[in-house]
C-alpha cells in the first residue's frame, strides 16, 4: 500500500481535478448565478412583467377556488342544523292515517320529533302568510294537504336517509315525500362542486404555467447562447449551464404568484361589501378563512415548483437541440 | 511520455467530407507546436477534438493516458477548466466588461473574487491590458480584443494551450506580438498548438510544424526547408 497522502494518490489518478472542489465553490457558484439572473430579468422589465401578470393569472383562478372552497367549508363547519322529512297526504287521506304515520316515524331512531299540520292548520297559516283571504273564501273545498314534519338527527348518511325515505313512501295515502336539505347543506354540495372545479383548473392552470415559463426560458436561452458557447468552452459543467434557466424559472413562479396574491387581494377587496351582505343575511361573518401567511407561502413555493419545472421541460430540450449540452 | 497523443483519428461529417483522415501525431509537455495548412486541411477540426467539442469518427485521443473522447459530460467540464484556448473570432462577450470576460473560467471554477481579481489582474498585465479591465471588449481594437482572449484562456494557468488562427484579422507586428505571449506561456511549461495558415510568421518562430493537408500530416519538423516527409504512422 502507498504511503503517499490521499490528496496526492488523487491528484496522482486525476490530472485534471476541479479547480476548486468543494461546497464553498458550489455556494458561490450559486450566488452568483442568482445575482446574474436577477440581473437579466431586470434588464428586461418589460417581457418579466407579462410572464409574471400570465403566471400570476393562471395560479390566482385555482387558488380563488381553493380559497372558496376553504371558506365554504369553515361557514358550514360550526351549523348545528339537521335535514327534515316533509310527507304531504293525499286530500282524500283520513287523520288516522295521519296519525299512524307519525306514529311509525317516530318510533324510528333517526327521527327526534314529529309535527302534524292538518289540513285546516294549513290553510290557517296560508292565510296568515298571505293576502289571498278573499280568493279563499272563494274556494268550495280546502285545496291544502294534511303534512307531516319529521326533524331528524344529525350524522344520517345517505343509506339511512334513503331508507327513512321508504318507509315513508310506504305508509297509505302519501302523495310526497320530501327530504328537505337545507341551505347549509347545499352549500356543502356546492364546496365539493367548487373543490373539484379547483382541482381540475388547478391541474390545467398549472400546466399552462409550466408552458409560460417553458417557452420565456427558450427565448431567454436563445438571447444567451454565445454566453453558453462560450461556458462551456471554459469548462461549466452541464449543471452550471443548466442552473441559470432554473433560477430563471424560479424566479418567474415567485413573481407569478406574488401577483397571484396580489389580484386574490383585489378581487377580495372588490368582493368583500357584497359578501358581507350576503352573508349577514344569513346570520354569519364575512372571515376569509385561508389567506394568511401559510397560503402565501404556499402560493410562492408552487409558483416557483411550476416554474422551475417549466425550465427544466426548455432547458433539456432547447439546449440538447442546440449542442450545448 | 507524450502528453496529448491522436491515434489513428478519423473524423467525417454527416456531409461525407473527410476532416481528418487517419491522423497519429504525440505532443509532448512543455513542446510548442504549429499547425498548418491550407483552409479545411482540418487544423481547426483538430483543435475542436481536443477540446472535446465534437468527437472523432474513430482512433484515439490520449491526454496525460486517458481517452478524452470517452469521459463524463461531469469530468469533461473538469478537463476542459484545465485547457485554455483562443478562437480568431475571440469569442468575448460583448455586454461584459474586460475584467468580466478574463474572469468567467474562474468564476465558474467557484474561485473566490479576491483570488479572481489576483488572477485576472496578473492575466491583464500579461497582455499589457490592465489599464482596460473596465472596458468592453467592443471598444477595443482587434488586436486588443485578441489580447483579453488569450488573457481568458491563460487565466486558469492551463497545462496545455490552444490557439485556433490566433492572428488572422491581425497585421503582421501585432501577429508577432501575440506569438511571442505564446511563447511565454511555453516557456513556463505549458504546453502550446496554434493553428495558424501564416507561414512566414511561425517558420520565423523556430519551432515544431505539422502541415495538414486533406486531413493528413504530410510533414513534421522544425521548419519548411528542414521538414522530412512524414510516412502514414509516424509521428
Amino acid at each position: 500500500m502507498s504511503d503517499a497522502p490521499s490528496g496526492l494518490r488523487r491528484k496522482q489518478r486525476d490530472p485534471w481535478p476541479p479547480l476548486r472542489p468543494g461546497i464553498g465553490a458550489w455556494w458561490r457558484d450559486h450566488l452568483r448565478i442568482a445575482r446574474e439572473t436577477m440581473h437579466f430579468v431586470s434588464a428586461r422589465l418589460g417581457t418579466s412583467l407579462v410572464v409574471w401578470l400570465l403566471v400570476g393569472i393562471a395560479l390566482a383562478l385555482p387558488s380563488g377556488l381553493l380559497l372558496l372552497q376553504v371558506n365554504l367549508a369553515k361557514l358550514t363547519a360550526g351549523w348545528e342544523g339537521r335535514p327534515g322529512l316533509t310527507l304531504y297526504f293525499e286530500l282524500s287521506a283520513s287523520a288516522e292515517q295521519v296519525a299512524a304515520a307519525a306514529k311509525v316515524l317516530e318510533a324510528d331512531e333517526a327521527v327526534e320529533h314529529v309535527v302534524i299540520t292538518s289540513r285546516e292548520q294549513a290553510l290557517e297559516e296560508f292565510r296568515a302568510y298571505t293576502n289571498l283571504t278573499d280568493a279563499l273564501d272563494l274556494l268550495s273545498d280546502n285545496p291544502l294537504p294534511a303534512s307531516l314534519n319529521a326533524a331528524l338527527r344529525t350524522g344520517l348518511d345517505e343509506t339511512a336517509l334513503a331508507g327513512l325515505v321508504a318507509l315513508a313512501e310506504s305508509r297509505p295515502g302519501i302523495k310526497e315525500v320530501v327530504l328537505e336539505k337545507t341551505w347549509l347543506e347545499r352549500v356543502n354540495d356546492i364546496s365539493r362542486v367548487v373543490s373539484r372545479l379547483g382541482i381540475i383548473l388547478g391541474v390545467l392552470f398549472g400546466i399552462g404555467a409550466v408552458l409560460v415559463t417553458a417557452t420565456s426560458v427558450r427565448l431567454a436561452i436563445e438571447a444567451r447562447l454565445d454566453e453558453l458557447r462560450v461556458q462551456k468552452l471554459v469548462g461549466a459543467s452541464d449543471r452550471q449551464i443548466r442552473r441559470p434557466f432554473l433560477y430563471f424559472g424560479a424566479f418567474y413562479g415567485i413573481g407569478g404568484g406574488l401577483v397571484a396574491a396580489m389580484l386574490l387581494s383585489l378581487c377580495l377587496v372588490v368582493i368583500e361589501a357584497p359578501l358581507t351582505a350576503l352573508l349577514g343575511s344569513y346570520g354569519q361573518q364575512l372571515d376569509t378563512a385561508g389567506f394568511n401567511p401559510v397560503f402565501l407561502v404556499a402560493l410562492l413555493l408552487v409558483g416557483a415548483f411550476l416554474g422551475v419545472m417549466g425550465s427544466l421541460v426548455a432547458a433539456a430540450q432547447r439546449l440538447r437541440d442546440l449542442e450545448i449540452l | 511520455m507524450a502528453q496529448i497523443e491522436f491515434h489513428h483519428v478519423s473524423k467525417r461529417f454527416e456531409n461525407g467530407q473527410e476532416a481528418l483522415a487517419d491522423l497519429t501525431a504525440e505532443f509532448a509537455e512543455g513542446s510548442m507546436t504549429f499547425l498548418t495548412g491550407h483552409s479545411g486541411a482540418g487544423k481547426s477540426t483538430f483543435l475542436k477534438l481536443l477540446l472535446c467539442l465534437d468527437l472523432p469518427t474513430r482512433g484515439q485521443i490520449l491526454v496525460n493516458g486517458i481517452n478524452v473522447t470517452q469521459m463524463s459530460a461531469a469530468r469533461l467540464a473538469s478537463y476542459r477548466q484545465h485547457l485554455g484556448a483562443v478562437f480568431q473570432d475571440h469569442h468575448l462577450l460583448g455586454h461584459r466588461s474586460v475584467y468580466d470576460n478574463v474572469a468567467l473560467p474562474l468564476r465558474i471554477s467557484g474561485m473566490r473574487e479576491k483570488e479572481i481579481a489576483r488572477r485576472v489582474r496578473a492575466a491583464l498585465s500579461r497582455v499589457s491590458l490592465l489599464e482596460k479591465e473596465r472596458q468592453f471588449p467592443r471598444y477595443l481594437s482587434t488586436g486588443e480584443q485578441q489580447r483579453v482572449g488569450i488573457a481568458r484562456a491563460v487565466v486558469t494557468r492551463p497545462k496545455i494551450l490552444l490557439a485556433d488562427e490566433p492572428t488572422g484579422n491581425l497585421d503582421p507586428e501585432l501577429s508577432r506580438d501575440i506569438m511571442k505571449l505564446f511563447e511565454q506561456f511555453n516557456q513556463v511549461g505549458t504546453t502550446v498548438i496554434v493553428a495558424s495558415h501564416d507561414r512566414d510568421l511561425i517558420e520565423s518562430m523556430g519551432r515544431r510544424i505539422i502541415e495538414l493537408d486533406k486531413g493528413a500530416i504530410v510533414r513534421d519538423g522544425l521548419n519548411f526547408r528542414e521538414q522530412t516527409e512524414v510516412q502514414t504512422d509516424s509521428v
